[in-house]
């Protein structure tokens, strides 16, 4: 899919700050996929083959842990760190790229696998805010309302998409598609109001552009 | 191909390449000149890297300015003991967006900037440690790594020179706290992101209790020109004691938002009225944070004279911090803002240190009180005596942070706070 601006699309850019338009760059080149390509995400060395938090828009909250593909990340991951324990926080990305969420059961195995107590699993899992404690929607929206896309009207698009959705902050809406939340600051100050929707930013989000944004996303899950 | 909104009375040292896809490749890279620094670095002793880095007067970009040279020198001069290096790509400090884009865009740059800092200090094994939201960034950076080792740039025998030197993306699970260098070790080691007590400082003891440094992505990618180029040609930009170029990430109420990369020393006023464009709809500039949330802010009065170099910025009552200008115009609602910027603390307070855990919490609830319309003048005083007892009493200085934006928002402008704690008045609606 290539875009080159406003109007095919519900976001006015791609991450660029205050671009107009004007510039000549597919939504593609902006994002990078054009270079990393269909890459697989266990990397052709074990270096690049790190776990995402919130990878698959069709995770499953049963979905097999470290089978096939995943066990080979799993075992490259683990070659990258001179003790176990190191490969705990890219072994729970695991968990959660598949399934969407950490299950205490999830997280048992993870222990498991590595040798950690189970109550020191729970301990670290519990300290990060990217591991879902239970299942989310198929599409995690998480709006930033820190600072500077606060100034810039993060409230309103907040608003909008629990609107949209008719969901409260945290929950997940009926037909199982949206979850929405608030998050910290994204690293997208200079594009407001900046939106991560499973693993992809969405930059320059106006409140008027939910109802096209999330229709997108139910169309072509991106 | 130019970055929008570019400007002039940039200088372009580590931003060249942002717009550019092409300079993603690893053969684009190298017409590019990457990977001359590295070369170049190879050819000299680590000792001498260290030299021309500390010559430089290169500092810190991630909030501290630290002497990056003074940093890499307090390593042990062997190979007794595994050294790593941390390239610190956690980036998540509020108004802070600068580290994303170079990592997409110059993914190979900072590559080799990991490399020169491992060599120099070295290391045997570099780790760049990027935060969880980052995927699209982080899976440029895996491949342009990739791409990198089957070239040969990285692994057992590095450009043909005999050094071994690995490296490996990892990416975090959301945590502003591992930002901070120790926390960020001990999110590496698989921990909670709990900042150390210092000393042992991490040159002696840091992650896997092995020497260790610390580096943020903008500096890194700075050391590669430094070594092509020379101490001197970097020492052309900015003063004496804040030498070279800074990203500078402007965000919030101006026209053309965005990275910007200028001289240290550039005045604040020109940056926001020319290359900014001045302030959306030609309203009225009510305050400016010059270095990211955890700086007291200014107010526009206190911006007029303020040059943005370290100094310069401490002169006028704040902080460069990480250069992330966050620019407030009349209709801002100074209290909310405060309170969601203490809010953010809050959230992220690691909850080892009391002061930090229990203040950051009363803080935001005062706030918010004083923000419904239902708080006192004596909340004011509270905030304040509150405020007083969270800076320096913790292991790290996420709680001072706190303190900051709450302390200077009360002191320079009070009038806010007594609009709506007299009146139950709004002063602005941003």
């Amino acid at each position: 899919m290539s875009s080159k601006g406003p109007g095919d699309i519900p976001f006015h850019n791609p991450g660029w700050a205050g671009n107009t338009g004007e510039f000549d760059l597919t939504e593609d080149q902006v994002r990078g996929d054009d270079f990393v390509g269909s890459r697989p995400l266990a990397g052709a060395h074990p270096a690049g083959a790190a776990s995402y938090p919130y990878m698959l828009v069709e995770k499953h909250p049963e979905s097999p842990l470290f089978e096939g593909p995943y066990r080979e990340r799993f075992d490259k991951i683990l070659t990258r760190y001179p003790d176990a324990r190191a490969a705990l926080l890219p072994v729970l990305n695991l968990a959660q790229e598949v399934r969407g969420h950490v299950s205490p059961e999830a997280m048992d195995r993870v222990g498991e696998l590595l040798d950690l107590a189970p109550a020191y699993v729970r301990g670290v899992a519990t300290f990060y805010t990217m591991y879902n404690k239970r299942p989310v929607g198929r599409f995690l929206i998480q709006v930033c309302t820190n600072i500077s896309c606060n100034l810039c009207g993060a409230d309103e698009v907040m608003d909008a998409f629990l609107r949209y959705s008719s969901t409260d902050p945290g929950e997940t809406s009926e037909d199982g598609e949206f979850t929405v939340m608030e998050a910290e600051c994204l690293a997208g100050c200079g594009f407001p109001t900046c939106v991560q929707i499973n693993s992809r930013y969405y930059e320059n989000v106006k409140a008027g552009d939910i109802p096209s944004l999330c229709e997108r996303l139910r169309a072509n899950g991106k | 191909m130019a970055y929008p909104y570019v400007s002039d009375r940039e200088v372009r040292v580590i931003s060249t390449q942002f717009g550019d896809p092409e300079a993603r490749t690893l053969a684009g890279a190298k017409q590019r000149g990457r990977y001359q620094g590295l070369k170049t670095a190879l050819g000299m002793s680590p000792d001498a890297v260290v030299d021309i880095v500390k010559a430089s007067g290169l500092r810190g970009r991630g909030g501290a300015g630290f002497p990056t040279g003074l940093k890499w020198s307090f390593m042990p001069k062997d190979y007794n003991k595994p050294h790593y290096l941390c390239c610190n790509a956690d980036e998540s400090e509020p108004g802070t967006f600068k580290d994303r884009e170079i990592i997409r865009w110059d993914p190979h740059q900072l590559v080799e900037g990991c490399l020169i800092g491992a060599y120099a200090i070295r290391a045997r094994h570099a780790y760049i440690y990027c935060r969880g939201e980052f995927f699209e960034a982080t899976q440029v950076l895996a491949r342009a790594v990739e791409e990198a080792y089957a070239d040969g740039l990285i692994g057992d025998d590095v450009m043909g020179s005999g050094q071994k030197i690995d490296l490996t993306v990892h990416v975090g699970s959301g945590a502003y706290i591992c930002g901070e260098e120790t926390g960020l070790m001990n999110s590496l080691e698989g921990r909670r992101g709990e900042p150390r007590v210092k000393p042992p400082f991490p040159a002696a003891v840091g992650v896997f209790g092995m020497p260790t440094t610390v580096i943020n992505v903008e500096t890194l990618c700075a050391v590669p020109h430094i070594v092509v180029n020379g101490h001197e040609w970097y020492r052309q930009w900015g003063s004496e004691k804040s030498p070279g170029t800074k990203l500078f990430c402007v965000s919030g109420h101006v026209r053309k938002p965005g990275n910007y990369e200028l001289p240290l020393g550039f005045p604040l006023m020109d940056l926001i009225e020319d290359i900014c464009g001045g302030i959306t709809d030609g309203n009225a500039l009510k305050a400016v944070i010059p270095g990211g949330s955890s700086v007291p802010l200014l107010t526009a009065e206190g911006c007029r004279s303020c040059a943005l170099d370290y100094e310069g910025v401490s002169s006028c009552g704040s902080m460069l911090g990480c250069a992330s200008v966050i620019v407030m115009d009349e209709t801002t609602d100074i209290v909310k803002q405060v309170r969601r910027m203490a809010a953010f603390y809050a959230h992220e307070s690691c909850g080892q240190c009391t002061p930090c855990r229990e203040g950051s919490i009363w803080v935001t609830r005062i706030l918010k009180r004083i923000e419904d319309g239902r708080g006192t003048e004596d909340d004011l005083d509270t905030l304040m005596e509150l405020t007083a007892q969270m800076v320096g009493t913790t292991i790290c200085v996420l709680s001072d942070s706190v303190a900051a934006p709450v302390q200077s928002s009360i002191l320079k402008f009070r009038d806010e706070y007594l609009a709506l704690i007299r009146h139950g008045e709004r002063v602005g609606t941003a």
